[in-house]
């Protein structure tokens, strides 16, 4: 079975890890022990005890805040009940004028604003910007991911939660 | 009639068994145990190995039959190996949308009758390109030969190409302008067009016909007969060493190990759940030279997109809330639809065990009938079917990448591309004759972002994972268009920690002709149709396109004074304009103009990918290293990535650590100030829904999504709180 080490798996994760590295894990068989090296690395990242049940997105993830499992930001914010959507209680910005998108497309065509308009998610406390949604004026919001914890844990990972 | 089918049924009634048995037992053809795989792995490997093989070399040496830039240069080219039901067993690389799209297109026949009429025979040989019983596209000319081995049928052969003509109301193949199907060009309707290994005389005649450029067509059919007939003999031969039992049982075994293969590989590599995404796709067809009166609307189109992965590992793509057909050439066919899963799945996961149409059945597509996605008239258009059929799997690559994200495997994860425009010409070619073609370096725009890295600048699409944009000159041998510039478009990659890859933008001198009708289609630059993730931005949207006519290149050359090569990094004023006098045209969306002639200059672009993750966290030396060459410019490091540069002694760009950190802490300040919370915006947000607030074709989009889909409607209520059907539709029935 192909098994690689925590260092390895965060250079991965990081970005670090040399091309021709990269390369070889991409083409190789998949590591079977991946997810648990994968929470150990960010869990050793963020600055909080909970423990990471499950990342998703680039530094959002599912953790287990006593008896609550809610999605935390990196730095440490909770949006709350991970079964909810996390964006419904972050902080937007929204593009919806010629000015503010010629700010990101200073030389491209850019869209109508009547058309779309540009909304960006923002953790309330930090700032990282989590997610960018492109969505017609008067689109509802998309709770983009909604796993199925208790099945995962269960029945793919053969360990309970 | 037919040779007699391997089983003691009729390969019809075989077919509806093997159905059967699929639905009672969950495995492919009821087989519920790999007794040949168990038996003996290598020898059950070694020959799958061996017809992929089959498949590799048939496809290379087709791609040497035929005459057409399209396969040559570019690959537009797949075949396949498939049981007598119509299974894939094996396939080769390259458009391998089309594996399954000639699986239906298989079943079609033998669910019709073709045994009786027009019966299928040893050395028969059958073409389609009609989407309804399954292609992609009516440029998608496949052909297929059924595989006989002692008198009985055992397989078939397929091979595919994408043709550059396709004989309808616009040259080229993708026939922007078609309202019906009666205007995209010559149909072949699952025809028997070859007895005894040779093309019928009077089907070659048909082409001849009916084709600007029948070359291209007819050369092509040589070389997909060619690639049959060859994978055909080196199937016989097979059979003849491991007999003609264990051929009909470990063809079917292949599949179903493929089926379990896909399963487990979704188990592996991703997370159980329910995944949302959607992206628009914009058309700015009104008042336009050529549209019909049915088709000549603007177009807005909604594509939300559920994918559930459920604990036994299938996957289920639910595309209920997208919009209805229309008269126009952008719908698609389930076939289509079925391609496009095919494709998406073989790039993003099938790089372990058999590939094949196994996969395929590990999956399940929810297609609501009347809509783009499976219309209910086989009337309509599907010429430019990817145009809505790439926006919509694009999102699916980011759904899969999503998950992929969630299990740990970063590398893999991909934002992946979704469409790039098309150019296609016809007239009076640069040798005087009448010529028709569509212009394949499309297939080389800028890839998404990964979760690891920048994204493939001029290397990707989504139809085509080999992504050749072909040589200038041969493009040049078959257009009468000269370049005079291929040019990296700066910021043409979605903002992120990781970029998207950039797109690249040609210019040309149209040359030595006095009739050169250009056609784009699959755009317009009103929406995005390229998201990104977890952060980054999408990419820019599709560009206008810039002409000058009559221009007085000449002149400039002969003085050797400074040419446009290409549109440049000034919004408001492009190169063209900067350095060429004539007649100049900015257009919007497909362009459709009278012809064009020598001397007059063309610009198109094609898109970039989106970006990944956060752009304050971007690689300052790597950004410095992209402003050095070309791929953004130095104000969008500074405005976009907050990266500050500055020039060593020789005046090439270096990231200033100190100044960027800076520049970058106030720009978070900046955007912690200018936020609000959501519950806010959506409070304020709600008055402008109550009153659909919205341009017409917003409107439109809503009122035709909640008129298909109950659910659409409620989910849209819910999130509002309000009675969607009360503001789109009034005086509907509640």
């Amino acid at each position: 079975m192909t098994s690689y080490s925590k260092e390895v798996i965060a250079d991965l994760v990081a970005g670090t890890l040399p091309w021709p590295q990269t390369r070889r894990v991409m083409s190789a068989y998949k590591d079977d022990d991946r997810f648990f090296k994968y929470v150990a690395v960010l869990q050793n990242r963020v600055g909080w005890k909970d423990p990471i049940l499950l990342p998703v997105s680039d530094h959002l993830f599912i953790c287990q805040s006593g008896d609550e499992r809610v999605t935390r930001c990196e730095c440490g914010h909770s949006f709350g009940d991970y079964r909810k959507n996390w964006k419904l209680k972050a902080a937007i910005i929204v593009r919806n004028t010629e000015e503010s998108l010629r700010e990101i497309y200073p030389n491209s065509d850019i869209p109508d604003p009547q058309w779309m308009e540009i909304r960006e998610f923002i953790c309330p406390e930090c700032g990282t910007m989590h997610e960018v949604e492109a969505a017609a004026p008067g689109y509802p919001i998309v709770h983009d991911f909604q796993p199925d914890l208790e099945g995962f844990y269960r029945e793919w990972l053969g360990k309970l939660l | 009639m037919l040779d007699k089918p391997a089983s003691a049924l009729r390969i019809r009634e075989r077919l509806i068994e093997s159905e059967r048995l699929m639905e009672e037992t969950g495995c492919y053809d009821g087989i519920t145990e790999l007794q040949l795989r168990n038996q003996d792995p290598l020898k059950f490997e070694t020959l799958h190995t061996k017809l992929r093989a089959y498949c590799v070399s048939a496809r290379e040496m087709a791609r040497r039959i035929s005459a057409s830039p399209g396969v040559r240069e570019v690959g537009e080219m797949v075949v396949a190996i498939y049981t007598p039901e119509g299974d894939a067993i094996a396939l080769s690389n390259g458009i391998m949308v089309h594996v399954h799209t000639m699986s239906r297109f298989i079943k079609w026949m033998i669910r019709n009758g073709y045994e009786e009429n027009p019966c299928i025979r040893d050395g028969d040989i059958f073409a389609n390109n009609d989407a309804f019983i399954g292609t992609v596209q009516v440029p998608d000319v496949m052909d297929v030969v059924p595989i006989f081995h002692s008198g009985k049928l055992v397989g078939w052969a397929g091979a595919v190409c994408h043709e550059l003509e396709a004989g309808g109301i616009t040259p080229g193949g993708d026939v922007a302008l078609a309202q019906e199907r009666f205007t995209e060009g010559l149909f072949v309707c699952a025809e028997k067009v070859g007895e005894n290994d040779e093309i019928r005389r009077d089907y070659v005649i048909r082409c001849e016909r009916n084709l600007r450029m029948p070359i291209y067509w007819v050369l092509d059919e040589k070389a997909k007969v060619a690639s049959c007939i060859d994978m055909r003999e080196s199937v016989k031969a097979l059979i003849d060493e491991i007999g003609l039992d264990y051929w009909m049982q470990v063809s079917k075994e292949f599949i179903e190990e493929g089926r379990r293969a896909q399963l487990a590989r979704t188990r592996q590599l991703t997370v159980p759940g329910i995944y949302r995404g959607h992206t628009f796709y914009g058309h700015v067809t009104k008042g336009k030279p050529g549209y019909q009166p049915l088709g000549d609307p603007d177009w807005l189109y909604n594509m939300p997109i559920e994918m559930e992965i459920t604990t036994d590992g299938k996957i289920i793509m639910d595309f209920e809330g997208t919009q209805p057909w229309g008269y126009h050439s952008m719908n698609c066919t389930p076939a289509g639809m079925d391609g496009g899963m095919f494709v998406t799945l073989t790039q993003h996961m099938n790089f372990e065990g058999l590939v094949n149409d196994g996969a395929w059945m590990a999956t399940e597509l929810k297609l609501p009938h009347g809509t783009w996605t499976n219309p209910d008239n086989e009337m309509v258009a599907t010429a430019t079917s990817w145009a809505l059929l790439l926006p919509a799997y694009g999102v699916f690559q980011r759904l899969l990448s999503r998950a992929f994200i969630g299990r740990g495997f970063v590398e893999e994860a991909f934002v992946g591309q979704v469409n790039s425009p098309m150019i296609e010409m016809g007239g009076t070619s640069q040798y005087g004759k009448l010529f028709g073609m569509a212009h394949f370096e499309c297939a080389a725009a800028g890839s998404g972002a990964l979760a690891i890295k920048d994204g493939l600048d001029t290397a990707y699409v989504g139809w085509n994972p080999e992504s050749d944009m072909g040589n200038i000159e041969i493009w040049e041998q078959n257009m009468p268009m000269l370049y005079i510039g291929r040019s990296i478009v700066p910021n043409s990659g979605g903002a992120g920690k990781y970029r998207g890859g950039c797109s690249f933008v040609s210019t040309w001198l149209v040359s030595k002709t006095d009739h050169l009708r250009l056609v784009t289609s699959e755009h317009s630059s009103r929406v995005f149709d390229n998201g990104g993730m977890c952060g980054g931005y999408p990419a820019p949207t599709c560009q206008k396109h810039r002409a000058v006519r009559n221009s007085n290149i000449f002149e400039l050359a002969e003085k050797r004074a400074p040419l446009a090569h290409h549109t440049g990094t000034n919004p408001h004023r492009s190169e063209l304009e900067l350095r060429l006098q004539g007649e100049h045209v900015t257009m919007e969306g497909p362009y459709i103009t009278a012809p064009h002639k020598t001397g007059d200059v063309f610009t198109h672009s094609y898109n970039g990918g989106g970006g990944y993750g956060d752009v304050l966290e971007r690689d300052p030396l790597k950004t410095a290293a992209d402003v050095e060459n070309g791929y953004l410019t130095k104000e969008a490091a500074e405005g976009i990535f907050g990266i500050m540069l500055d020039e060593d002694e020789e005046g090439y760009p270096v990231a200033n650590i100190e100044a960027t950190k800076r520049h970058r802490a106030e720009m978070r300040a900046r955007r912690l100030a200018q936020a609000r919370p959501v519950s806010e915006w959506i409070a304020s947000e709600r008055s402008r829904v109550e009153k659909a607030d919205f341009a017409p074709e917003v409107t439109k989009m809503y009122a035709s999504a909640i008129k298909l889909s109950s659910r659409f409607t409620r989910e849209f209520s819910d999130f509002w709180n309000v009675d969607a059907k009360s503001i789109f539709m009034p005086g509907a029935k509640p």
